[in-house]
This record gives structure tokens, C-alpha cells and sequence, in this order.
């Protein structure tokens, strides 16, 4: 089976904390994945060590772009990961306010960008034209999104539902083959959230890239990801289908079982 | 209405406006130097806003480099005897090396820290002016001459028109600029740094294109400086100046094409107003004290700065038009 990443022994630690330890997990192209675990298990730390955000002490992260050319992604510059079709989402969303919506989503397209200051100074017609063909693309993923009637207005003044969508937007014009979405419904009532669940299904279909998640709404955890592993404290706990992790009585304990005592 | 919506014109138009005292007749020159002040003053805070409003990144040493083209171009057109576009070109370049220096420092300084480094780095080029006599003529300070361009001598009248017409072409620059892809990654930049080189921007390149931008249009101002007064002395490169430039950008609008020009004309024009009005005018240092308590009172209702005022007019009668209509009905 084709894989899109795979992490190997991936192991870091914050002034002798091990926020992840000898983790490994692969994902296969087009599937979608869940990480799971509870507060402070280091799944956003995971998401750090992939795209380079954080540098691991340890182990080994492997993608493979659509070309199926490997690349090795440690010790990689953060702002060099999107140009292979790796592309992620922030917890608490990470918008520019100031910009409208759709040049927030164009930001998404930032590496494909031909032009160099000189000739966006004077506005090269060849540069304006990618700029509009670009703008074009970005009003597409804006209908896909649901977001093209307000694509104009400020990203600052939008509603936390919204936000989450413009970043979700913005992941699709680099042509992803995998978008790590960290915490997606976070913040979201249940509408929204069923919305969403639709819409990163359909991401997943027909865009042909792969998804790996982060969620604590088990709901759509549960209805959307093709293997979910759980983690806690850093390690892995167990990996599988919905219905195996859900089984598993070690997640129940670390995990299921204590937000039922809560 | 909708013409003047076109940014182009709109800038013509305030090129236009900048002329009006040199096609008046009968203007005092008094009037035009003033102007020429603002002129200059806005080329410089045009960089600073796209290093300060649009990147983010603050500079304290940007004055500096201003007297530096000053100093650059009046000795290289007096002293080298260098055709003037020539020399134009090396008292840009230098300065705008520097600041790719100093853009690689910003990398690793950020906010106070930064704003300390180009502090230092202001002074250290201050006190090199004072020493380099050989240079810039110590305290007493270098000359320079009216330009020559294409076989042409300019006039003061010619000088004041050439830089009107630099500041107009540097807004349209800057307009091209900020809504552009470089433009967006600078507001990203500035905005979400995180979000910014998750999507692929190269914070170090963007810091150093904003730096050497800004650098290039200090650069300018200082040789329209130098070309317009015919003279440069240590005394006018302080971090006094440099501080007046960010408060130009803010008083006027930050990350606005026309907020550098606006907060120009308002903190040349505002103390030169004070001085001409009757009784307070006349009392020493009273039309200043009104200026800076004004400026207190515009940073308190207009923090987003004057730019947006005819907008917000704008917007309020179009509300109240809307009001109206919906009464009708």
C-alpha cells in the first residue's frame, strides 16, 4: 500500500518532559487518520515534529509527494514543508485579521507565486494575470467551502465557525496530498460540526489527498477516520479501525473512561 | 465618484495637490520649502509603513540611512563630479545594503530588541557623520547643488517638482507592492507568523525585502534632501527623526498607501498652522505644546489614523442615506 507519511521512533522532550516517545504510525494515501488521546498527550506536539515546527530528538518523518518521490522532512525550513504537499491547520485557528477572507485563502497559494517583489512592485502584466487566476481559484475553494458571499469582507470580524472554514480553505490551494487538520471542530456546535464532517469527507474523496485529525469530538472521529491510534503521554497506545479502538481497553481507561467520569 | 476611486488617479491627484504652490503664483518660497519638507518627509515614511505597517518590523536607524544618501549623493555629485542619476543610484544601494544587514539582525531581535539594535545602529552612523569630515564635513556639514539630469540644470522650483513626481511614482509602487503576493506575506508576516510559514513564507526573505525597501525609499528621501536644501549637516539624522516617522506612519494610517503622506503634511503642516495663528502663535514653544497635545487627542479617537476619516464620513452619510430610504419605504 502506498503511503503519503510515514513517522518512525518520532521522540521529543521539553526540559525532560517527553511530550512524545518512540512514536511511530504511516498513513496510506487517501485515508483518513485519527489521533487520538487525552489533554497534554502531545498530539499537537506530534503535528510540530511533522511540519517542522518543532525539530525531534529523535526518529524519522517520511512523505511522499504526488510524484511518489520521498523526502525525508527532518531538519527541513517550516516554510519549505507546503511546497510538497504537506499543509496543516492550527488548533486555535491562525488567521490574518487584516486581510479579506479570499486573500487569506490565497495565502494558501503563496509558493506558487512567480512573481518576485520587483515585478509585483510593477505590477508585471504576467504577474497580475497569475494573481487572477490564482484570485479565481481561491473563489472556487471559497464556494467548496461554503464561504464565496462573504469572500471580500475582513477575516478579523468573522464568526470562530468561519475562521475554522477560511483555514480549512486555505489548506486546498497548494493541491495537498495530505492536510493535517488539528482540532477542526474545536469551538463548533453540533450543525456546524456535521457540516464539517461532510465537507472534510468530501475533501478527502474528491481531491484525492490524504487527512490526518486531531479531535476530541469522537463523533466525528469515529464517522470519519479510516485508522484512529491513540496516544497517551507520548506513547502509543493502540491503532486501528473505529470499532477496534472503541473496544480497546487500554484507551477506555486512558482515554473514553475518563471523560465519562468527567 | 467612481474614478476617484481608482488609486492611480488618486495619487496624481495629491501630486497635483503638492504642486499647487509652485503653479499659484505669488506662494512665498517659504511655502514651497515647507512642502518639499513633507515631500521628503513622506518618501521616508512611505518605507517605514512597509516596514512598519505592513512587515511588522520596527527601525530606529532609519534616519540614519537617510543622511547617509544625503551625505553619499552630495559627495559623490560634488566631490567625484558624478552624473546625478549616478549617484543617486550608489546612495541608494549603500543604505539598502546596511539594511540587509540590518534585516538579518531582525531576524533574531524582535520588538524592543530590535527597536534597541537599530537604535545603536542609528548612532553609530550619526557619530560616523560627525567624525568623517573628510566626508561629510564634520559639524559644519557637506553642500550640494541643484541637480543636473540630461544635460539640465534644475531649478529649486524643477528639484521640488522632481520630488513630487518621485513620491507620487513610490505611491503607485507601494500601492502594486502591498496588494501583491509579497504584499499579503508581509501582512501574514506581520499578522501570524505561524500561519505565515506554514504556508510557505520565508520570514527571513520577507524581513529582508521589507528592510531593504524601506532602506531604498530613506535612501531617496535623503537625496532629495540633500539636493533640495543644498546642504547636510549631522545635526537633522537623529533618532528623533527616525521616531517621527513611525509617528507619521501612525498618526496617518498604518499599512495605508496614504496614511505616509497624510501623517507628513499633518506633522509639518500642524506646528507651521500653530505658529501662524494669532496670540498662541506667538508665545515660543506654545504652537508646539498645541501640536503634540493634538496629536495626543487624534492617537485617542483615531488610533487607526487619519486616513480613515473621509471614509467614515463617507460611510456615516451613506448610512444615514440608507436610513432615509428605508423611512420611505
Amino acid at each position: 500500500m502506498a503511503q503519503v507519511l510515514s513517522v518512525d521512533h518520532l521522540s521529543i522532550s521539553f526540559g525532560g518532559l517527553r511530550a512524545v516517545d518512540d512514536l511511530s504510525f504511516h498513513i496510506d494515501r487517501h485515508e483518513i487518520y485519527g489521533l487520538i488521546g487525552p489533554n497534554g498527550a502531545g498530539k499537537t506536539t506530534v503535528f510540530n515534529c511533522i511540519t517542522q515546527f518543532y525539530k525531534p530528538d529523535a526518529g524519522e518523518i517520511r512523505f511522499t509527494d504526488q510524484k511518489g518521490k520521498e523526502h525525508l522532512l527532518n531538519g527541513m525550513p517550516a516554510h519549505k514543508i507546503i511546497g510538497l504537499g504537506l499543509v496543516r491547520t492550527f488548533q486555535n485557528t491562525e488567521i490574518i485579521r487584516e486581510l479579506p477572507i479570499i486573500d487569506n485563502v490565497l495565502l494558501g497559494a503563496h509558493t506558487e507565486f512567480r512573481a518576485g517583489t520587483l515585478a509585483n512592485m510593477f505590477a508585471m502584466p504576467w504577474a497580475r494575470k497569475q494573481e487572477r487566476e490564482l484570485r479565481k481559484k481561491a473563489m472556487d475553494v471559497l464556494t467548496y467551502v461554503g464561504l464565496d458571499k462573504i469572500a471580500n469582507e475582513y477575516a478579523g470580524a468573522q464568526p470562530y465557525g468561519v475562521l475554522k472554514l477560511i483555514e480549512l480553505g486555505r489548506t486546498l490551494m497548494c493541491d495537498p496530498s495530505l492536510i493535517i487538520l488539528d482540532e477542526p471542530a474545536g469551538g463548533l456546535n453540533d450543525s456546524e460540526t456535521e457540516r464539517l464532517t461532510e465537507l472534510i469527507r468530501g475533501i478527502a474523496r474528491d481531491r484525492h489527498c490524504a487527512i490526518l485529525l486531531v479531535e476530541h469530538d469522537m463523533k466525528l472521529v469515529m464517522a470519519l477516520c479510516d485508522r484512529i491510534c491513540a496516544i497517551s503521554f507520548g506513547k502509543k497506545l493502540a491503532e486501528g479501525t473505529a470499532a477496534e479502538i472503541q473496544q480497546n481497553p487500554l484507551v477506555q481507561d486512558a482515554y473514553l473512561g475518563k471523560e465519562d467520569d468527567a | 465618484m467612481r474614478l476617484i476611486r481608482n488609486k492611480y488617479l488618486q495619487y496624481l491627484l495629491v501630486g497635483v495637490a503638492f504642486l499647487l504652490p509652485v503653479i499659484i503664483r505669488g506662494v512665498p518660497t517659504a511655502t514651497v520649502t515647507l512642502a518639499a519638507s513633507m515631500v521628503y518627509t513622506a518618501i521616508a515614511a512611505l518605507g517605514i509603513n512597509v516596514l512598519l505597517g505592513y512587515s511588522g518590523q520596527i527601525s530606529l536607524g532609519h534616519a540614519a540611512f537617510m543622511g547617509l544618501s544625503a551625505y553619499l549623493s552630495a559627495y559623490l555629485t560634488k566631490q567625484m563630479e558624478l552624473p546625478f542619476l549616478l549617484s543617486v543610484l550608489i546612495a541608494v544601494l549603500v543604505p539598502m545594503l546596511i539594511g540587509l544587514i540590518l534585516g538579518a539582525i531582525a531576524v533574531r531581535l524582535e520588538g524592543f530588541y530590535l527597536a534597541i539594535a537599530t537604535l545603536g545602529f542609528g548612532e553609530i552612523l550619526r557619530q560616523l557623520f560627525i567624525e568623517m569630515d573628510w566626508f561629510t564635513g564634520g559639524f559644519s556639514g557637506a553642500s550640494a547643488t541643484y541637480p543636473k539630469m540630461f544635460g539640465h540644470q534644475f531649478t529649486k522650483v524643477e528639484m521640488y517638482i522632481f520630488m513630487v513626481c518621485l513620491l507620487v511614482a513610490l505611491m503607485m509602487l507601494v500601492y502594486n507592492l502591498v496588494r501583491s503576493s509579497t504584499g499579503r506575506a508581509m501582512i501574514a508576516m506581520k499578522s501570524s507568523k505561524t500561519a505565515a510559514m506554514a504556508m510557505g513564507v520565508n520570514v527571513f526573505q520577507y524581513k529582508l525585502i521589507s528592510f531593504a525597501i524601506s532602506s531604498v525609499f530613506a535612501g531617496l528621501a535623503g537625496v532629495c534632501y540633500v539636493h533640495f536644501f543644498r546642504h547636510v549637516d549631522p545635526t537633522v539624522w537623529t533618532a528623533a527623526l527616525s521616531l517621527n516617522l513611525i509617528a507619521i506612519v501612525v498618526i496617518g494610517g498604518a499599512a495605508t498607501v496614504g496614511g505616509a503622506v497624510v501623517g507628513a503634511v499633518v506633522m509639518h503642516g500642524l506646528p507651521e498652522l500653530m505658529k501662524g495663528m494669532p496670540i498662541v502663535g506667538e508665545i515660543p514653544g506654545v504652537p508646539l505644546l498645541i501640536v503634540g497635545i493634538l496629536m495626543v487627542i487624534m492617537l485617542i479617537f483615531y488610533p487607526r489614523g487619519l486616513i480613515h476619516i473621509p471614509r467614515d464620513i463617507a460611510n456615516f452619510f451613506q448610512k444615514r442615506a440608507s436610513h432615509a430610504k428605508k423611512g420611505e419605504v
